[in-house]
């Protein structure tokens, strides 16, 4: 039975348990029958939606969170976390080398950079973990590629068209709203790419909306007639949905899928970010937006396993200190925003945020007072169950690979102790083999 | 594996295919009259368009700015007198941002020559640049006249153009690559994104190929391409192997000595003209022709216009319109001017392609990525919006508009010429008669023809305006509409 243990709870209650019995008989007599993927998943959302007007659909209010913020164009993460113990460093970066008095100190060896106070702030309460020397084997430095690679979580010679996040999907949420998945922002994420596509996408919850033109009752009716799947298309069995239609069906199919996705959950996002309002003071930039809504649907009890959020402009090769100082800046007063908000709800123990940047920038600065692109670099994961402190060791800044840092820690491994340690999802299956786990949360 | 289309399989679907994917669509009589020009006539009409020049006349703002002496000027002006003359600066940079995307939608929307902004689009988003790193509205705007110029010429000289191109070495920091600094932004992009693909070069070619463009520099007076012999690096490099003095356009010369680029540009053009993952041995194909005309874009273009399989049932309706060809598409058909400019703008943004904003260096993805559930709703509603004669338009003049004030008003939607009386009473045929203008299929589904019949029928003989208006919204409210 797929749907049984598709979303795997840590607290199991009485009523849930009722819920899932309800949800799993109903599609029980259907097993081995074909059943077309609409009506497959129409069935789950009208179930969770019953569910939902009865108390909260258990994701929602009682299941683990993951916020994925991707920070884009590859940070430089030496200037980020800055090993201020090391000579190599200055000499590396005589003009743009954070300086010394200004550093936010973590301990002997690294400290913050000065406009990262909100994050330094949630390392002394306890809820920030760093990871040093984040990266993988033989890495790439094109931005495409080496995000791909990231958010496929491949080796670096290997092509994959599904995303990690988007594999957990596939083996964890089978038949499950498409609001599983979240990504703030227009494009949805290769991380959520997958056999059996699921998860949203928009910038701001007013864009999810369809008005139904002059036409009123009738014109809506027919219209929703025309948003779904055509069953000739979309047969398939419940077994096996997304195995019968590789790379996610026909362009037709995927434009049905979508359709209907959009009107299962526009009225959803809407009616909860028309009713929640945050309870912070976010920056008035797209990432702290962006976070503030986050937190307005994780109030709001939309039953999503993964957000994804992300900050652009990394990509510092000329005059890096002033853009750099600026993004770090909205990072950590975005990120101390959202810790906040989400306390203040009783929250923050249910929500896990990782960053990632596709790579961190070449240790010497250039001639034109910026950075190349580079490889290993530290990350950030940061909850209220989070253990703090740091993770990985800090690379040499003088035995390089080609002017970069190298890697102790395989983001995989980051990778494989969020899904299993706090997704509950089997990392193996997910990420094609095992990596040895962190003992973060 | 490609083959010419037999004469006798050229019919009013595919003469529609072929204006929808060569150029941004038109109106059933014009497709009608690329049908009766006979199939080698339509395809010639579209690669041999006359030159559109005279009618596209450079805008007046687009001239090059003395960006020395307005610093001069800046720097000598008192307190209050600058903060006002910077404003105004701000002011009319938005303007000519406005200017600009307008400019060039009117001109993708009333070209002549469709196929040649169709490749102008395709180029844009090949050899990518954007405003955010720009910020000079003329640099893009020169640009956008290099990748016109280019666009059915050749590809070897195209590059080497692009390499010398104001806003790309502004964009790809070839100002900043210096001979004692070299930065590596543009030589990685060139190879990777540009002409060969990732896997085709090393990272020491990359760093030996960006010492050949230490001397491409921007002059700031003119802003206009200069080499600066100062900056030139005069040392050995060794690329690919060889070494040699070699300057930037040997560089691009050794680059397209190697097969990979044919097949990388021939597969990416195909993929945005026909469909996507093409089987290798129709790239290889494409990739010969290329290399055996010399990189010239017009026999590639020939070969893919003309073949069987370009008009294959896996090519025809099997894309997903991206924004800007369902917005100029939608006008084209609905036979309606474009928008104000600032209205353009507004609703590219919200479908995610602005001309001239691309994501980042890759340019746009397009295919499924063009949709999400919000895209798509934005994109119905949006349809309402166009089918609406939106009244919002009227208020634009009033707040002075420049593209308003110039060309007046925009013909809003024709709604009699759309649907005359006579197609009105007679419900089959004006689904019908809709359902071409729009979907240009010959027959529609049942399902399609039995749900926009109901809708009619819900309104009990209301044959209005607005009857017509809430069935083309509803028509254009599908997953059907947003291919072509």
């Amino acid at each position: 039975m797929k749907h049984s243990h598709s979303v795997p709870e840590p607290h199991t209650n009485t009523l849930h348990t009722r819920r899932q019995f309800m949800r799993t008989s109903m599609l029980g007599a259907a097993v081995s029958w074909t059943l077309p993927v609409f009506l497959e998943k129409t069935f789950m959302t009208l179930d969770a939606m019953a569910a939902d007007s009865a108390v909260q659909t258990p994701t929602g209010k009682d299941g683990s969170i993951l916020v994925v913020l991707q920070l884009a164009g590859g940070n430089d993460g030496l200037n980020t976390v800055v090993p201020h113990a090391d000579d190599a460093y200055y000499n590396a970066r005589p003009v743009i080398g954070v300086k010394p008095g200004q550093i936010l100190i973590i301990d002997d060896l690294i400290g913050l950079h000065p406009q990262l106070a909100g994050l330094k702030g949630l390392y002394d309460d306890g809820h920030l973990g760093i990871i040093q020397g984040v990266g993988y084997p033989n890495p790439d430095r094109s931005h495409f590629r080496s995000t791909d690679i990231w958010q496929s979580a491949s080796d670096a010679e290997r092509y994959e068209t599904h995303g990690w996040i988007g594999r957990y999907f596939d083996s964890c949420c089978r038949g499950a709203d498409p609001t599983v998945g979240v990504a703030i922002g227009s494009e949805m994420p290769m991380a959520f790419a997958g056999e059996n596509p699921t998860g949203i996408a928009f910038a701001r919850p007013e864009q999810l909306h369809w008005s139904a033109g002059g036409g009123g009752r009738s014109a809506e009716a027919l219209f929703r007639e025309l948003n779904k799947p055509d069953e000739v298309h979309a047969g398939a069995t419940v077994g096996a949905v997304g195995a019968a239609l590789p790379h996610g069906g026909s362009t037709l199919d995927f434009l049905q899928r979508v359709a209907l996705d959009a009107q299962v959950s526009s009225e959803k996002i809407s009616a909860i970010a028309g009713k929640f309002q945050a309870g912070a003071e976010y920056p008035r930039t797209p990432l702290g937006q962006g976070l503030g809504l986050v937190s307005r649907l994780i109030a709001g009890g939309l039953p999503t396993r993964v957000y994804y959020v992300s900050q652009g402009g990394y990509d510092t090769h000329t005059n890096q200190v002033g853009t750099h100082d600026r993004l770090l800046g909205e990072l950590g007063d975005s990120l101390a925003a959202f810790a906040k908000d989400l306390k203040a709800q009783g929250n923050f123990e249910r929500v896990v945020l990782l960053t990632f940047s596709e790579f961190g920038r070449r240790v010497a600065q250039n001639g034109s007072n910026g950075t190349d692109h580079g490889a290993a670099a530290p990350l950030f994961i940061l909850g209220g169950k989070v253990k703090a402190g740091t993770y990985g060791r800090y690379p040499s800044l003088t035995e390089l690979d080609r002017g970069d840092l190298v890697f102790n820690v395989d983001f995989r491994s980051v990778y494989a102790t969020v899904l299993e340690q706090w997704l509950q999802a089997p990392g193996e299956k997910v990420l094609g083999r095992r990596f040895p786990l962190l003992p973060i949360v | 594996m490609l083959t010419p289309l037999p004469a006798h399989e050229w019919d009013p679907a595919k003469a529609a295919h072929l204006l929808n994917r060569a150029g941004f669509g038109g109106t059933p009589a014009e497709i009608e009259a690329l049908h009766q020009a006979g199939f080698d006539t339509a395809v010639h009409r579209l690669l041999d368009a006359p030159d559109d020049s005279a009618a596209f006349p450079k805008p007046d703002w687009a001239a090059p700015q003395d960006l020395m002496e307005d610093q001069r000027m800046l720097r000598n002006l008192p307190e209050p007198e600058r903060r006002e003359k910077m404003q105004k600066e701000q002011m009319s940079k938005m303007q000519q941002i406005y200017g600009l995307v307008g400019w060039w939608l009117a001109r993708m929307w009333g070209s002549p020559n469709q196929l040649r902004e169709k490749l102008t689009l395709f180029w844009h988003g090949h050899f990518t640049t954007s405003l955010l790193k720009v910020r000079e509205p003329f640099g893009l705007w020169q640009q956008n006249e290099t990748l016109r110029q280019n666009a059915l010429g050749n590809f070897g000289a195209m590059t080497k153009a692009i390499a010398r191109d104001p806003a790309m070495i502004s964009y790809l920091d070839t100002q900043q690559n210096h001979k004692n600094h070299p930065n590596e932004n543009f030589a990685r992009e060139l190879m990777e994104l540009f002409t060969l693909g990732i896997g085709n070069y090393t990272e020491e070619d990359i760093q030996q190929a960006a010492r050949t463009f230490t001397c491409y520099k921007i002059n700031p007076r003119t802003m206009s391409f200069q080499l600066a012999d100062f900056e030139r690096d005069d040392g050995e490099k060794k690329f690919f192997g060889r070494i040699g003095n070699f300057t930037a356009d040997d560089v691009i010369d050794m680059i397209l000595e190697k097969p990979a680029c044919a097949k990388y540009i021939a597969r990416k053009v195909w993929t945005f003209f026909a469909y996507e993952d093409p089987a290798p041995a129709l790239v290889e194909q494409l990739a010969g022709t290329f290399r055996d005309h010399r990189y010239e874009i017009r026999p590639l273009m020939e070969e893919i216009l003309r073949s069987a399989e370009f008009y294959s049932a896996a090519s025809i309706r099997s894309q997903i319109k991206s924004p800007i060809q369902w917005y100029v598409q939608t006008a084209r058909e609905l036979d309606m001017d474009l928008p104000p400019a600032r209205t353009a703008m507004n609703t590219l943004r919200s479908l995610g392609q602005m001309p001239f904003l691309p994501p980042n260096v890759k340019g746009w993805d397009g295919g499924k990525t063009w949709i999400n559930a919000s895209t798509l709703l934005m994109r119905y509603n949006l349809a309402a919006l166009a089918v609406s004669g939106d009244p919002r338009m009227g208020r634009m003049a009033e707040n002075g508009d420049p593209q308003m004030a110039e060309h007046g008003r925009p013909k809003p939607l024709d709604l009699a010429k759309i649907a005359p009386p006579a197609l009105r009473a007679d419900p089959k045929a004006l689904v019908q008669a809709l359902g071409f203008r729009l979907f240009q299929k010959e027959t529609l589904t049942a399902k399609e023809a039995e749900v926009f019949l109901k809708y009619l029928d819900d309104q009990h003989g209301d044959t209005s305006d607005q009857t017509i208006r809430g069935l083309l919204n509803l028509m254009m409210s599908t997953p059907e509409f947003q291919l072509t």
